[in-house]
């Protein structure tokens, strides 16, 4: 099980397939962000205006239309380390199974109100075996919380699609073994703001798209 | 005597009416004024009792409100930092919030009864709701768990918008119903951890505090006055209606937040005090309530009242008592003064009558002097043209004519008294006035000793003068030469044969002094004192024809001149008289006299 997962994150993640497929690569205009860069590059989640956001930005750019679901959800991981979650924002399939390992030598209670999932872990130690982990089956920001340590934020974006990339700290993102066809590709920047372009891909050919 | 005693007692009983009067005014007056003090007193001093004790009951209301206000201040930061409040809120879970809420505010619902309120009463909620966003109340999923409200109830905790301060509200709770009930909300804004804003607000609904209505005495009720409404349970529905407008007149006509002002309550005077519960709340305003029946204040008032008049009376009868004694004492003098002054009257009065009776007398006198004086000269005056008559005939005997002459010259002597009687009667009258003019002494003397020497019987005597020509004096001529006529003819008539007059005049300090010096018999020692006395005959002799009128008459008329006259000195063969007058400041041809 944890094989196949493994191995299908390698299969979407992978830049270059055996078949010919469509790619697309730009740069996402992120907010600009107040705090100097984090050389650890540690993301924590912040809200601003009311919408949660990473800081530094980062932005979760995906093709949305309807796929087969051909890859069977994965399973993923949000440890929480250092009394923060890591990664602060993850982006799944449908379906996916994330675990919550906690790497930290106390209690934590992960939970989430968001209306996409609804989960309450529940008080548990680092060797909390089998790893606490929630399957998430609807499209949706999920927003982790930990009732122990308030501060703590951690978010999930659930999409209804295979093909998503985490841009870096610039905005820049690839996005490869995209199927051809006319779809919509979107940016997630916070929790409120979405940028999308429609797209037409073709199979071998590597489409440019910047988001303002 | 009887009479005038009875006077005095009237006068002196008036005296003392009036004086009791007075002091019946002034007692009346004193004791009203003090009536007048002792209510504003009273009325003052209850009414700051009770604002004492009503501000005294809002200072624990406040006490307590603060102590719950700032309980429920830290309940709501703590609630704020609940990550599961935080999620119910942000993550749009409203449906969440109130269980994951309830832990936390479980306390506040549950709180132990008996510990809380001896520690905290203001803890104990009968119910909590949240606000979201805009303000409006979230029900909750389970009202048994966040204290049951009727709809219309809740909807009264609701807000415009969500408040960034605390906010104190009063809400009716069955307000159709007849157990209706106020409820005290406080509104505690609930800030996001992360951005400081108002994410939603806790509102807790408590029981309101009651005012214990301690140290006003029994019968002090306390409500609420909210929207419009009275809350005053102790009172029966419709005196609390009546009340209700009563105040909903007066609250909107006071600028104050509190104020008091007097009602009728059950038909019995009350004190209403109210204040503002809730200033700058957000709520709608709500007043605190306080009606204190004035009963005891006015029986204290009653009791003061009867007290004070009563010692206005006993002080009335007490002033009637002393002033009855201090007329009395006051009366004395004035009774003795009365008498006195009554005695002096009766005195005066018999004096004037004296006097009165005296002039009376004095001018019958007068009167019949001059009235015989009158009477007497018509017959002499036909007696002496009888005698003159008989005397013109020629066929009577030589004896005849000797005795019809020394009748004759007896009716000339009679004219002569009557006529100085009548001007003695008229100067004792006061009826003589001198025309005061310039009179010529030296003429007039001059004429009188050339007559002197003419007269029939004139003794041979010889006449020394020794005075200026024109001495005037101020006189009036007929009187000033009476004087010097009566006086050369004593100084003849009292002269002996051979003898010497001399008459001198000077001037001497503003007077003429005329001295007339005879010789012959003088005026015996004892006799000198009584020669100015009508009738008085200085010399007894009967060869001597003197009335004794003369001197007394000169003498009247020389005072009369403003001069006197007097005897200067008579002894062996010696007498002189002098006589003063007053010296004429004027001749009659204007020239003025050295003086």
């Amino acid at each position: 099980m944890r094989r196949l997962a493994g191995f299908n994150i390698v299969v979407a993640l992978l830049p270059i397939s055996v078949q010919a497929q469509a790619s697309v690569e730009g740069r996402v205009g992120l907010p600009k962000s107040h705090s100097a860069p984090v050389v650890a590059k540690r993301y924590e989640i912040v809200t601003r205006g009311g919408a949660l956001s990473t800081q530094p930005p980062l932005a979760v750019v995906y093709l949305a239309g309807s796929f087969s679901k051909v890859r069977s959800p994965s399973t993923k991981q949000i440890a929480q380390k250092d009394l923060a979650f890591v990664p602060s924002l993850l982006p799944v399939q449908v379906g996916t199974r994330v675990e919550f390992p906690n790497l930290d030598d106390t209690y934590h209670s992960i939970f989430s109100y968001s209306p996409a999932k609804r989960f309450d872990l529940g008080r548990y130690r680092p060797e909390e075996r089998p790893i606490p982990s929630e399957i998430f089956d609807t499209p949706g920001l999920v927003t982790l919380r930990c009732d122990i340590h308030e501060h703590m934020r951690g978010l999930i974006l659930v999409l209804d699609t295979p093909y998503f990339v985490v841009t870096d700290a610039n905005g820049r993102f690839r996005l490869s073994g995209l199927p051809s066809g006319g779809y919509m590709l979107k940016a997630w920047i916070d929790s409120k703001t979405t940028r999308e372009e429609p797209v037409e891909l073709k199979n071998g050919e590597t489409l440019h798209i910047d988001f303002p | 005597m009887i009479s005038a005693h009875r006077a005095h007692k009237r006068r002196v009983t008036r005296f003392r009416t009036k004086l009791v009067a007075a002091m019946m005014l002034v007692v009346s007056a004193v004791t009203a004024f003090g009536l007048y003090l002792a209510q504003r007193n009273v009325t003052a001093a209850a009414q700051r009792d009770l604002q004492q004790n009503f501000q005294a009951e809002l200072s624990s209301l406040d006490k307590v409100q603060e102590l719950r206000n700032a309980a429920l201040a830290e309940r709501c930061r703590a609630l704020a930092l609940r990550p599961r409040i935080h999620a119910a809120l942000e993550d749009n879970a409203l449906d969440l919030l109130y269980p994951s809420a309830k832990d936390e505010l479980r306390d506040l619902m549950e709180g132990d009864e008996a510990s809380s309120e001896q520690v905290t009463p203001s803890l104990h909620a009968k119910f909590y709701r949240f606000l979201d966003g805009a303000g409006a109340v979230l029900s909750p999923p389970n009202p048994k768990d966040v204290g049951e409200l009727d709809p219309r109830a809740e909807a009264q905790l609701g807000l415009k918008k969500l408040p960034e301060a605390q906010q104190i509200g009063y809400i009716r709770e069955n307000s159709d119903a007849a157990d209706e009930i106020v409820d005290q909300v406080v509104a505690v804004p609930i800030f996001s951890t992360e951005t400081g804003d108002v994410i939603s607000t806790l509102v807790v609904g408590f029981k309101p505090i009651e005012l214990t209505g301690k140290g006003a005495g029994a019968g002090m009720k306390n409500g609420i006055w909210v929207n419009g409404q009275l809350h005053l349970p102790l009172l029966s529905k419709s005196a609390e209606a009546a009340l209700s407008r009563e105040i909903a007149k007066a609250l909107p006509n006071s600028a104050s937040a509190q104020n008091n002002f007097t009602v009728t309550v059950n038909a019995a005077p009350h004190l209403l005090f109210y204040k503002r519960l809730n200033p700058d709340s957000l709520f709608p305003p709500a007043y605190e309530i306080c009606v204190y029946p004035l009963a005891d204040s006015m029986a204290q008032l009653h009791r003061l009242r009867w007290q004070i008049g009563g010692a206005g009376a006993l002080l009335l009868l007490g002033g009637f008592v002393a002033s009855h004694f201090v007329a009395s004492r006051l009366a004395v003098p004035v009774e003795k003064l009365a008498l006195d002054s009554e005695e002096n009257r009766a005195q005066r009065k018999r004096a004037e009558a004296a006097l009165a009776s005296t002039s009376e007398k004095l001018k019958r006198s007068t009167r019949y002097s001059a009235d015989a004086s009158h009477q007497l000269k018509s017959p002499v005056t036909l007696l002496r043209a009888g005698l003159e008559g008989l005397l013109a005939r020629e066929d009577f005997k030589r004896e005849i004519y000797e005795e019809l002459s020394a009748l004759l010259h007896q009716t000339h002597r009679l004219s002569g008294v009557i006529d100085d009687l009548l001007l003695l009667s008229r100067m004792d009258a006061g009826h003589l006035e001198l025309e005061s003019q310039p009179v010529n002494l030296s003429q007039i003397i001059e004429e009188w000793l050339d007559d002197l020497g003419a007269l029939p019987d004139s003794p041979d005597v010889k006449i020394e003068r020794d005075f200026p020509a024109n001495l005037y004096i101020a006189g009036e001529k007929r009187y000033t030469s009476l004087i010097v006529q009566n006086l050369l003819e004593n100084a003849r008539r009292y002269n002996r044969p051979g003898g010497l007059i001399r008459v001198t005049a000077h001037k001497e300090r503003g007077e003429v002094v005329l001295a007339i010096t005879n010789t012959g018999r003088s005026i015996r020692g004892d006799a000198q004192e009584h020669i100015f006395e009508r009738f008085h005959h200085g010399s007894t002799s009967s060869d001597v024809s003197s009335h004794g009128l003369g001197l007394n008459l000169a003498r009247n008329l020389t005072r009369l001149h403003g001069g006197d006259l007097r005897l200067v000195g008579s002894e062996k063969d010696w007498t002189e008289f002098e006589a003063r007058f007053r010296i004429a400041a004027q001749t009659p041809d204007g020239t003025c006299q050295t003086i």
